[in-house]
Parts: structure tokens; C-alpha cells; sequence
């Protein structure tokens, strides 16, 4: 079998066209950006700049930007490489020159409606690539178009949800009115992507396609689109992303890492943000003493640099000596006391409640926090093991407490700073005067009306904790080496990141654009938050 | 303004104390000290013969006893070893027992012997932390000019396109960690395999003398990453500004824009952005300690993955209190430079 | 003659020779440092500190004799009483880590631990009668190994680097322990060896710690940091071969043990590690552990790099099926293995191997990873881990340090009365074809057993920029720095 190509023997047809858009749109950001720079003072009827000095960047920048790519040897620019660098040089200089000049001539409302036509059309061909991909056989479309149909279930829930978003986006509160920004719904987008991939390719299997810590002889630093060794009926017939240097699939080992990913970083920021509040209300709330012991902890966590405290908290020597343990048997009681008291706070006047619904309550919810610390022949071992729902993987668990030990502390001063500024609110006393309790005061009062800010830091924070991870995994600490995180696959793949580009450049680009999108979604909501 | 700063020190002397009490419990669990022994005296070494090893040494007196010494408010140990030797904590390293003044610890001046690199720890960490302030003297000439300007450019004009492009590419920067974009930069432009080879992918010859061809690649990973949170902080700061109502006032009596940007704008606007500079400093120390790895760079994050990796309890702590007073001195300056930049603000 | 080179190198603290526990630390000291004997890449042995020896017809009694005019660099003659003593001293089984003891075995008065009464005798200045308790032929290939380097009778392990005595041609410089080290041409000083054309060309040799990543390695190399590295290991062969470094390659015996230790369970039962043995093709592991790098091994720790490997002898046949059997039938079908290894290079790529094919064979693995300064405290220890072995002359050799019963090194904690006893008598027969039919048996023992996997034999490599001479890649890492210079 051959191997596959990127966009296959259909791609041979549409690439031009793309490449062509690609570049003209390039070409059109960089004249907009130089032009942007270049008149950056806006225009000035009284004394326009000089013509030759505001040709002077765009001209320079179309130039050594062609240049760069006649080196680089992409197929559509090599012509201008001319087989000399410096008459390369003169001659890309020449149609910045003339380009530069073309540009000023037209207005700038033109040369946005080409960067702008130039993308749609460049995004048009790709989708081209994606969506014929999902009908035709590897061979036809290339690796772009097999990949585009392993994702066809992500594809799907992606498509679902957006369009029933889309339509009822006015009875979605903030939520809807992120339908509303551009920067949100492709952040949203982005997230959801690796959300129902993990969902469904970790979780259900339904886009792997070959086990991810499986190993295939005679497919060890292969290049993307080759053919499995061996492959019997039933097989997937190529590893889409090549082979990693233990002959494992690169694509599959992404998809399910996404899985470890998506689920212990959104996990950790969680737990983190019920320890940052259950403390974080009280200590703005009520202040004095409390405010002082608890500020000067949390102070003393930040003052401690991540990555010590890292290697500190994620050595075999301490993970042997149970110290994890005893910090998730700590960190991990928050939620249950969180829990415990909003509810208790709010309903403890309904008939039935203190006598039937709490005591349930609170025992499902103790149970499950013993169940997660208590593991059979550990440290901890408190529940009979016939008890014990579930265990964590020690390595995990070890992860997991580290990120949330490292992010509780700022929770912790953001709700501080917000409880501080909201307690001197009319509403707060509103509910002194009615003689509502603190606590009820705190949660029910308070946080309903912090929650703005903190849905935004809690976007930013998963990414945060995702790139923790991710350090985590560089330094080989935490997961095992099998493991197909991102994190520990980067740090894996860049041994031979000089000849090998996928198995890290894979895991890499997924991690960016898992946080990027992150990043994206914490900015769409704070600006539709702010238009309130 | 003089009791505050000696109040902050107080409270920075006492979060120092604290956290290094820490370090130190931590680094002597006794599974650390088992290490430390085996790597110290010989990987063979029996149960029995650990026990006496850490013995001999004063590992096992007593948590506060060693951290007293360690701190040189208690006398240093003198032991009579199974062994027949004697020691003691001020005299082993070349001292003679009797010699040896009784207190030897941080007070003192004496900040320990590190087992790890056999030399003692203030040598070692002088040296690593001479290369790091380089290297970071350079982040941060690269970094912090080029965050202001984006930043600047970005928030003049809040909504324009220019913002809209700035801003996304701060985005796609804040969410690129060192790691990522550390390994993708080695790839393009040092590897033979790309083939450009611009750069070089180890900045080993570095530490003696930079140059751009051995240094930019390390600076630049660090540099970008930090780039994209102050350039938003400054572009916030910068937005808001520009629709201050003296802004206003300025512009409807036909002053440039330039010389609005420049002249009124900016002071105002970089106040925030230094507060945030101040502060991401200690947050670089992450991309120090991974770049530091990556490239080969022998500073004061490789030092502290050594000494974690091998549990030298003396450098790990000097390790840590270095690190806490950079962020707490960080924090210091950016308290008091934001009281002498902003005229609205007083500290009695 | 001059010049500096540059070395990529590990750099560790200095410690007595006899406790060597990593050649890096002896190429520093070879400096000042020599040998009585040389092992050379064809498995010669050729005459250092001596000129010559002889054994008798059982190999009970050796005759050496000592070169005449060599100098210490403090002006002391050298004399057979520094030989004795060194001998004597390398006998000295209370000397924690002392791997020399091991290779003396036969010198060894067992009750006090040191060299029996009258076993090494100077006779006079120039010669020095061994007198063994039973047959070796192993004593002399054991003089030419790393921690045999021949100190002053004013050594202390304190001054060794301070006060340098040593009969060698250069002088330590400087040490950065895990940064760098240096060593130079100690001017003025006659050294024997430019009377005997040994060499002695370059002036200064420069050793630059860049850690165990070979990516880093890489990164110094196109950056051109160095001169040459220590060793080339898996793709990097390749990738620095594209970078038109000159590789220097010698098929050896050394080799990487995957191994259970017999004082943990569940490994004291034969049948489990019989199981681990079989489910393990060791063609596929030589191509994914090794970079295709060597040759598949037998599982016994002897092959034909050895004169006296018996080739009849094979490994109990790859059968994952069985394999699987054979653990269930032991009653530990359920138990997870943890395999433990080093985090870097053929080490772990090895293991995660090896650990896919027990899976592949239905038998849980977990794997887990250490940095090298861990690793190394409590590699004998580990109940399931992978340790590399480097090469030795004679098959009889590592299996003497790594097999015999209660050996420093027996990191398998195996102990079989019929295996010492088959060594030992191996170890009397000068003749390798006699001793192929003892050597026969103990790898038969060794197979069944199920002491190890032993997957491949690796061969060893390593890359200089061109224009250096007499760098190559030493079949057993020794290190000859006299013989290194540019070429003319």
C-alpha cells in the first residue's frame, strides 16, 4: 500500500486553489498590518505623512516576507528562490516595491474586503477538504479528509449543539449571548471540539483508531499517512499521524490523551475553586483574625515558586511518605463542607429537610469523599474495600492534588477581594436586616452576584491548570511514561523533534488550541458579561 | 512609607521562616533522608547502616533541633559517631572540631554544603543565579518593550482591527506555555532536519559568552509566553484611559493623536502594566526552570531540579528562600512603585 | 601533538578507584591515573604498568612482571611494592562498593574480607608472584578494568584531585561536578609512555556535563559545543550520522538485563519468571528497544562476542501463550508488575517494550519511570527493573559479578549452588573450547532458571567531528586518552 498523502488524489486537484488563497490572504494581513502600522496616527488631513515614508513598511514587509518564503522552499514561493539568495532578495524586494505601491493607491476598505475574501475563501476550500473527506475513502482525500471523518461523532455533537444553541440563544442567558461574539463562539467551538472528543473518543472509543499504548513492529518513527504493518481485517489501515518512537499511534494516542486532559484539569479547577470559596467568602466576609491567619496562608502557598513545589510534592519519596494523601484527604473535604452548607443554609426551615434530605445528602457525599481517599493498602484506608466505590490511580491523585493545591490560593484571593467589595452592597444589607444567617448570606447573597468574574477566571484557570499539567508531564513527573497525555507525550516526542515533527507538533498544536480556545471563551464572556 | 516597608519586611521574614520550616520537614521524611544517605555514602548501603550513616550526621535529633541549627540559633551538633569519628555540623568540611565556632547556620552566614555538586551551597547559588539574572536581563529587555508597545497599539483604539488582531495574537501567546513553543522553535529553527539552523538549539556556550546566534531562541521562549498577559494588562489599562475624560478634552481641542498617545496617555496607562510586570517576574521562574532544561542553560533552574531530584536539603533550601523573597521583594517594589506612580494613592 | 578536545560527558564526583561505579569517573582520573594492563577493541590485552606475565598450567599462579623506569609524577620510582599494594588493596572486601574485590575473588581470604597471607608477594623491585586460592583465568582481564587504576601509597581519597600523584601525563585542572572538569598535559613531567610511542598528544581535555537526554546531546552537537560524545545510543546513531560526524562502532557483549530480583514476590517462583522470559520476543525488542542496533540475545547473559559461548544453547522459545499459562498456573496471574527504569534513552524505550509484549501476553505491567540519580541508589534492589551491563571479555566475567551467589552486584538476588560450582570450574580452564561445554550447561541453568531477559546485545557507538584521532567508541568504555589527538 501507498502512503497516504496529506489531501490525497482529490487534494491534487483542489490544493492549488487553496494554497493560492492561503497565500493571497498572507500576503493581504500583512499589506493590512502594514498599513495599519504604518498610518497608525490615523489620517491627518493637515499634514499627511509623506507617501514615500508610509511606503516605506509595507514595502519592506511584503518584501522580506516573500523572501522568507522563496527559503522556506513551500511549492508555490520556491520559484523566487531563483537558485541565488541576493537576486532573490533584490527581485522580492521589487514586487514589495510595486505591491506597496499598489496598495496605497487603493483604499483601505479594499484591502480589508480582500483579507476578508481571501480567508473565506481559503476557510471555504478547507471545509471542502473536511467535508468531502467524510464520504470517500483515506485514499481519495488524503490524511486531512480521513482524519475529518474519524471525527465524524464530534462533528455531529458539534453541529447539534451549536445550531440548537443558536436557536434558542435568547432564553440561554450568558451562555446565548455568547452566540453573539465572534472571539466566543470560536472559543466555544474550540473547547467543545475537545470536550466531545474526549467524550467521545476517550470515553466511548468511537475516534481512536488503534490502541493507544499498543505497539505495531516495523512502525516505529514512521511519517504521517503510513500504512499499518500487518494490518488484518478489521484493522485501521494507517496510523494518520505516523507512528511515535515506540511504534504507537500518534493520532490515537492524542485523542484519548485529550481524555486524561479534559477531565483532570476542568476536575482540579473545580475542587480548587470550592476550596478558594469556602474559604475566600468567609474570610472578606467576616475579616479580623480569620482574614489574617487565612490571607497569610494562602500569601505563603503564591510566595512559593510552582515548579519547586512541584518536584517537592511529586517525588517517589514523598509519594511513598503519603503526604499527597494527607493534602487530598484535606483539600478534598472542602466540597463536601460546600455542599453541606449551601444546603443546610437555604433549606434548613423546610419541613422534612433537616430530618430526611440532609442526613442522605450529606451521606452520599461522605461516602464518595471516602471512597475517592481511601484506597485499599494505601496510607489511607478507611472504608473496607467491599465500601470503597472507586480508587484513584495513585499517580493521579498525586497530580490532581498538586493543581488544585496550586490554584486554591488565587481562588481564594479573588473571592476575598470580590466578598470584600460586594458585603458594603444595599442587598447584603437587605439580608442583615431580615436577620438571615451569615452563611446564607454568603452563598445565597454574595456569590450569586460574584459570579461573573469567576465564570470568566474559571475558563482561564482550566487552561491554566492544563498547562500545569502539561509541565507536569515535561518534567516527567506525576503520570506514567506510557501515559498519552499531551504533557508527557511532548516531553517523549522532543528527543527526536529534529527529524520527527508529529509526535510532538500533535499533542503540542492540541494543547494550544485546547487553552487558546479557553482563552477565547473566558474573553467572549467577560466582554457579553461587561455589555450587561 | 518607612513603617510600611518594615512591616512588609516583617511579614516577608516570617513567610520566609515559615515556608522554609517546610522545605525542611519535607526534604527530611525520612524516605528523602534515606536518599540522601545512599547517594551521599555508597548506593549499597544496609537499613542498619542508614540508620547509623544519618546517625553520625545529626539527620535523626529532632526536626526543630536540625532546623535551629540549619537557621544558627542553636548551637551546631558535635557527635561521637558508632563509628569513632567525631562530628560536627561547623566543622565538617575542612574544620577542625575545636576550631569550629558552635553556631554555624544562615545567621552565621554559613548556608550549608551541598551534596550534590560537593561545594557549598552560597558559591553555587552566587554563580547559577548570576547566569539567571542574564538570562532574564534579556527577557525582560525583549519582553517588556515589545508587551507595552502591542499593548499600547491595542488599547488606543479599543474595538479597531488592529485590536482585534493584537489582541487575539497576545491570546494565542498566553496560551502557548514554554514547552510548546520552546520545542517548536528548536524544531524550525535549529534542527537539520528543517534545515534553516539560524540558531542553536543549546545555550550551554552561553553561560560564558551569548550571542544572538546561542541566546535568542532561550530568551524569546521565555519572553513570548509572559508578553501576551502584560500587552492585555496594558491594553486594558490603555483603553481605559483613552476614554478618560481629559483624553476627551484634549482631543476636542485638536491636539494629534500622537502627541495624545504619547503625551497624556501613556504615563496614566503604564502605571497597571508595572504593577503586573512586578509581578509576573516570579511567575518567569517556571519558564526559567523549563527553558533552563531544555536548552542546556546551567542556571538557577537547572540548579533547582538538581537539588530536588537529588534531595540536597542545603541547596533546596537556599533554593527556596531565594525564590520566596524574589516574589516577596517583587511584590514590595510593586507595591511601593504603584504608591509613587499613582499621585491618588497615600499610604499612611 | 597539542591542541584541546572537547568531550560530552557525565561529569561526577571523584571517589576512590576501587569504588568506580561509572567509567566517566575513571576517564577523568585515567589523566594521572594508569593501568597495569590494557584490553583493546580486538580483545587483545596488551602490557601497561607491566611488561609482561605469565600463569601456570592451572592458572593458580601468575608471575608479573613490572616496567622498569616508570616515574610517579612526585619523582618516586615506580617499584612491584606499589603493584602489591594496589593489588592487595583491591582486595579489600570491608571497602564499601569495592567492585575490585570481586574480580580478586581468587586472591580473597573469605573470614577477614582481605587479601590472603602470602597470596601477592613482590619478589623483588620489578616483580610480583600471585599466588590464587583456586584457578582464575579471569585476573588479569580483571587489571585492565575501569576501577583497576593504580594509585600512590600516599592516596587519600580526600587529595586525590587536590595532591595528584599518579604515573599518567596529564593533571586534573578543574572539577564542576555535573557541569564540567578539565584536565592538562602536566608540563616538565617525563612520562613513560613518549619513550614507549604511546602518545600522549593533546594538551588539554575538556569534559562537558549536558545530562542523559541525548536531545541535549543533539542541541551540542549542532551547536558545536564539543568534539565528541561520550556514546551514541538508538536513532541519534542515525540522526548524528546526518550531521556528517565521523561514528566510531564495536560490536559488543554489552547488553541490557530486564530482570526480576528473587528476594521479592512474586519472583521467587521459577514459573513466573519463566513467564516474563517467554512473553518476550526478543527480535522485537532489539528493533524497538535498540534502534535495530545489535543483535537479539539468548536470555543468558553470554553470546558469541565471548570465546566460550556455546551456540547449541537458545533461549526457551518466545510463546506468549504459554506464557500465560505458566503465570496463571503459578497463581500470580492477577499480580501487576511494575517495571522500573531509567527515564531516558534505550532504558526506557526497552522496558515500555518489553512492558507492551507482557500485555500483548495478558499480563499486567505497569511501568515506572526514574531520573538516573534515584535509579541508580537501589538498582540491585528493585523488584523488577532493567540495568545495562557493559561489556567484558570473558563470558565467565559478568557472570562471576553479576550471578555468583551474594555478589555486590547480584541484582537478581539469585543464588544456585550448581551454577557457582559449574563457574568455578569454568573459571580453571585456560582453554576456551573446553571451557564451551561447561559454558553449556550454565546457560542452560541460567535459561531455565528464568533469571533474566536479556533481550539484545548492543553494539556501541559513538561520533567526533572529523579530524580527530584515536577517539573510537571502546568496546568496554575504557578510557585510553593517551591515545587521542588531531590529526596531523
Amino acid at each position: 500500500m501507498q502512503n497516504l498523502t496529506w489531501t490525497g488524489t482529490l487534494g491534487a486537484y483542489i490544493n492549488p486553489f487553496f494554497l493560492t488563497a492561503l497565500c493571497a490572504f498572507l500576503i493581504f494581513v500583512v499589506a493590512a498590518a502594514a498599513r495599519g502600522f504604518s498610518r497608525a496616527d490615523g489620517p491627518n488631513p493637515i499634514n499627511p505623512t509623506p507617501p514615500s515614508i508610509a511606503l516605506f513598511g509595507p514595502t519592506l514587509i511584503i518584501g522580506l516576507v516573500l523572501w522568507l518564503l522563496s527559503l522556506s522552499g513551500l511549492s508555490p514561493f520556491e520559484i523566487l528562490g531563483l537558485g541565488n539568495m541576493w537576486l532573490s532578495l533584490a527581485v522580492c524586494l521589487l514586487i514589495g516595491v510595486t505591491a506597496g505601491f499598489g496598495l496605497f493607491q487603493i483604499s483601505s476598505e479594499l484591502v480589508f474586503k480582500l483579507v476578508w475574501g481571501t480567508f473565506y475563501a481559503a476557510l471555504g476550500l478547507f471545509l471542502i477538504y473536511l467535508v468531502v473527506g467524510l464520504f470517500v475513502l483515506p485514499e481519495t482525500m488524503g490524511i486531512v479528509g480521513a482524519i475529518s471523518k474519524r471525527l465524524t461523532p464530534t462533528w455531529i455533537a458539534l453541529l447539534v449543539t451549536f445550531s440548537v444553541s443558536i436557536y434558542f440563544k435568547r432564553s440561554l442567558g450568558l451562555y446565548g449571548k455568547l452566540f453573539d461574539s465572534p472571539v466566543g463562539m470560536i472559543g466555544l467551538g474550540l473547547v467543545l471540539f475537545w470536550v466531545f472528543t474526549a467524550l467521545l473518543g476517550a470515553g466511548f472509543d468511537l475516534i481512536a483508531t488503534h490502541d493507544p499504548l499498543g505497539q505495531v513492529s516495523g512502525m516505529k518513527n514512521k511519517h504521517p499517512g503510513i500504512p499499518l504493518r500487518g494490518a488484518e481485517a478489521g484493522d485501521y489501515p494507517y496510523y494518520l499521524f505516523g507512528g511515535d518512537t515506540l511504534a504507537r499511534d500518534v493520532f490515537s494516542r492524542a485523542i484519548v490523551g485529550s481524555g486524561i486532559v479534559i477531565v483532570i484539569a476542568p476536575a482540579a479547577t473545580v475542587f480548587a475553586f470550592m476550596v478558594g470559596i469556602t474559604l475566600g467568602l468567609p474570610a472578606g466576609y467576616f475579616g479580623g483574625r480569620l482574614d489574617t491567619v487565612l490571607s497569610f496562608l494562602s500569601n505563603m502557598v503564591l510566595a512559593f515558586p510552582v515548579i519547586l513545589l512541584f518536584f517537592l510534592l511529586v517525588t517517589p519519596e514523598i509519594i511513598e511518605s503519603g503526604l499527597p494523601k494527607y493534602l487530598a484527604v484535606i483539600l478534598f473535604v472542602f466540597p463536601v463542607i460546600f455542599v453541606g452548607v449551601a444546603q443546610y443554609s437555604k433549606n434548613r426551615l423546610k419541613p422534612n429537610f433537616l430530618t430526611l434530605q440532609f442526613p442522605i445528602m450529606m451521606i452520599i457525599a461522605i461516602w464518595l469523599y471516602l471512597s475517592l481517599i481511601s484506597e485499599a493498602g494505601a496510607v489511607i484506608s478507611i472504608l473496607p474495600p467491599l465500601l470503597d466505590l472507586f480508587d484513584v490511580p495513585s499517580e493521579i491523585l498525586v497530580v490532581f492534588v498538586s493543581v488544585v493545591f496550586v490554584n486554591s490560593p488565587t481562588v481564594f484571593r479573588i473571592v476575598r477581594g470580590l466578598t470584600l467589595d460586594v458585603k458594603t452592597r444595599d442587598y447584603v444589607a437587605a439580608a442583615q436586616t431580615r436577620g438571615e444567617r451569615p452563611w446564607y448570606i454568603m452563598l445565597w447573597e454574595i456569590l450569586p452576584n460574584v459570579r461573573g468574574p469567576l465564570i470568566v477566571d474559571f475558563c482561564l484557570r482550566i487552561g491554566y491548570a492544563t498547562i500545569l499539567l502539561g509541565t507536569l508531564g515535561f518534567f516527567g513527573l506525576g503520570l506514567e511514561s506510557e501515559s498519552p497525555d499531551w504533557g508527557t507525550t511532548i516531553n517523549a516526542g522532543r528527543k527526536l523533534l529534529s527529524v520527527y515533527l508529529a509526535p510532538v507538533l500533535v499533542p503540542a498544536f492540541s494543547l494550544m488550541s485546547l487553552v487558546l480556545g479557553l482563552n477565547l471563551l473566558a474573553d467572549g464572556l467577560r466582554e457579553e458579561s461587561l455589555r450587561d | 512609607m518607612g513603617m510600611f516597608i518594615l512591616r512588609r519586611t516583617g511579614v516577608m521574614l516570617l513567610t520566609a521562616i515559615c515556608l522554609t520550616f517546610i522545605v525542611f520537614i519535607m526534604t527530611n521524611l525520612y524516605p528523602n533522608l534515606e536518599k540522601l544517605a545512599k547517594n551521599e555514602g555508597n548506593f549499597r548501603m544496609s537499613d542498619a547502616e542508614v540508620a547509623s550513616f544519618l546517625g553520625n550526621r545529626g539527620y535523626t535529633q529532632g526536626k526543630l533541633q536540625n532546623y535551629g541549627e540549619w537557621l544558627g540559633v542553636l548551637p551546631g551538633y558535635v557527635i561521637e559517631g558508632i563509628d569513632g569519628k567525631t562530628r560536627g555540623r561547623c566543622s565538617n568540611h575542612g574544620a577542625i572540631v575545636e576550631d569550629a565556632g558552635r553556631y554555624c547556620g544562615v545567621l552565621q552566614g554559613d548556608w550549608g554544603f551541598s551534596s550534590r555538586f560537593k561545594e557549598p551551597v552560597l558559591k553555587i547559588v552566587a554563580t547559577r543565579l548570576a547566569l539567571t539574572g542574564k538570562l532574564m536581563f534579556w527577557v525582560l529587555v525583549v519582553m517588556v518593550p515589545g508587551a507595552l508597545l502591542i499593548g499600547v497599539m491595542a488599547g488606543m483604539r479599543e474595538g479597531s482591527r488592529l485590536d482585534r488582531s493584537l489582541s487575539t495574537g497576545a491570546i494565542v501567546t498566553t496560551a502557548t506555555p514554554e514547552y510548546v513553543s520552546g520545542v517548536i522553535f528548536i524544531a524550525i529553527f535549529t534542527s537539520s532536519a528543517v534545515g534553516l539552523k539560524w540558531f542553536k538549539g543549546s545555550a550551554t556556550s552561553a553561560m560564558e559568552n551569548a550571542t544572538l546566534e546561542n541566546f535568542l531562541l532561550p530568551v524569546l521562549t521565555i519572553a513570548i509566553y509572559g508578553m501576551g498577559y502584560i500587552a492585555r494588562m496594558t491594553r486594558a489599562s490603555m483603553a481605559e484611559v483613552m476614554t478618560a475624560q481629559y483624553i476627551r478634552t484634549a482631543r476636542l481641542k485638536g491636539v494629534s493623536f500622537a502627541n495624545i498617545v504619547l503625551k497624556h496617555a501613556l504615563r496614566n496607562a503604564l502605571i497597571a502594566p508595572f504593577t503586573v510586570i512586578m509581578l509576573q517576574i516570579p511567575w518567569l521562574l517556571n519558564g526559567v526552570v523549563i527553558v533552563e532544561v531544555l536548552f542546556n542553560f546551567k542556571g538557577f533552574g537547572w540548579v533547582l531540579v538538581q537539588a530536588a531530584s537529588n534531595n540536597d536539603i542545603d541547596l533546596l533550601l537556599a533554593v527556596s528562600v531565594v525564590g520566596v523573597v524574589v516574589v516577596l521583594l517583587t511584590q514590595l517594589i510593586s507595591d511601593i512603585g504603584y504608591v509613587f506612580l499613582n499621585p491618588r494613592i497615600r499610604i499612611s | 601533538m597539542g591542541g584541546t578536545i572537547r568531550m560530552q560527558m557525565d561529569v561526577k564526583a571523584m571517589k576512590d578507584p576501587r569504588t568506580h561505579d561509572w567509567t566517566q569517573i575513571s576517564i577523568f582520573s585515567a589523566g594521572w591515573l594508569e593501568y597495569l594492563v590494557e584490553y583493546n577493541n580486538d580483545g587483545s590485552f596488551t602490557p601497561m604498568l607491566l611488561t609482561s606475565w605469565e600463569a601456570n598450567a592451572d592458572a593458580t599462579q601468575y608471575v608479573l612482571k613490572i616496567r622498569e623506569g616508570v616515574k610517579w609524577n612526585n619523582g618516586d620510582d615506580f617499584t612491584a611494592e606499589d603493584v602489591a599494594r594496589n593489588i592487595i588493596g583491591w582486595c579489600d572486601k570491608g571497602l564499601e562498593g569495592n567492585s575490585m574485590a570481586g574480580r580478586m575473588a581468587s586472591l580473597v581470604d573469605e573470614a577477614t574480607g582481605l587479601a590472603r597471607e602470602g597470596a601477592v608477594v613482590a619478589v623483588d623491585s620489578s616483580t610480583v608472584h600471585l599466588n590464587l586460592l583456586q584457578p582464575d583465568i579471569t585476573i588479569v582481564p580483571g587489571m585492565a578494568d575501569y576501577p583497576a587504576q593504580i594509585v600512590h601509597k600516599s592516596f587519600t581519597v580526600e587529595t586525590m584531585v587536590s595532591n595528584p600523584i599518579g604515573t599518567g601525563f596529564m593533571l586534573p585542572e578543574n572539577l564542576e561536578v555535573g557541569v564540567k572538569a578539565s584536565i592538562v598535559r602536566n608540563e616538565g613531567f617525563e612520562w613513560w609512555g613518549y619513550a614507549a610511542g604511546k602518545g600522549g598528544y593533546v594538551d588539554r581535555i575538556e569534559f562537558i556535563d549536558y545530562g542523559s537526554d541525548p536531545a541535549t546531546h543533539m542541541a551540542g552537537f549542532e551547536a558545536e559545543e564539543f568534539d565528541l560524545n561520550w556514546e551514541s545510543t538508538g536513532e541519534f546513531v542515525e540522526l548524528f550520522d546526518s550531521l556528517g560526524l565521523v561514528k566510531t562502532q564495536v560490536a559488543s557483549g554489552a547488553t541490557i538485563v530486564v530482570r526480576p530480583n528473587q528476594d521479592h514476590a512474586p519472583y521467587d517462583n521459577k514459573m513466573v519468571r519463566q513467564a516474563l522470559a517467554m512473553a518476550v520476543d526478543n527480535n522485537v525488542i532489539n528493533e524497538l528497544g535498540n534502534a535495530s542496533l545489535g543483535v537479539a540475545a539468548d536470555n543468558c547473559h553470554v553470546g558469541p562476542m565471548h570465546p566460550e559461548h556455546n551456540p547449541d544453547v537458545t533461549r526457551a522459545p518466545f510463546d506468549p501463550v504459554k506464557a500465560k499459562a505458566l503465570m496463571d498456573a503459578s497463581g500470580h496471574g492477577d499480580f501487576e508488575h511494575e517495571l522500573r527504569s531509567l527515564d531516558t534513552g534505550f532504558w526506557k524505550d526497552t522496558c515500555d517494550a518489553v512492558a507492551a509484549q507482557l500485555r500483548d501476553a495478558g499480563i499486567k505491567v505497569k511501568r515506572t519511570l526514574m531520573p538516573g540519580s534515584t535509579f541508580w541508589n537501589d538498582w540491585t534492589k528493585f523488584p523488577y527493573s532493567a540495568t545495562n551491563w557493559n561489556h567484558r571479555p570473558l563470558g565467565t566475567q559478568v557472570l562471576g559479578l553479576a550471578y555468583r551467589s551474594g555478589e555486590a552486584w547480584n541484582e537478581f538476588a539469585w543464588s544456585n549452588a550448581e551454577f557457582d560450582s559449574l563457574l568455578a570450574e569454568a573459571n580453571s580452564l585456560a582453554n576456551a573450547d573446553e571451557r564451551r561445554v561447561v559454558m553449556g550447561k550454565i546457560q542452560a541453568i541460567v535459561i531455565d532458571e528464568g533469571v533474566t531477559c536479556q533481550p539484545y546485545w548492543r553494539s556501541v557507538q559513538r561520533h567526533n567531528v572529523a579530524g580527530l584521532v584515536g577517539v573510537d567508541m571502546h568496546i568496554a568504555y575504557l578510557p585510553q586518552i593517551y591515545k587521542w589527538g588531531h590529526a596531523a
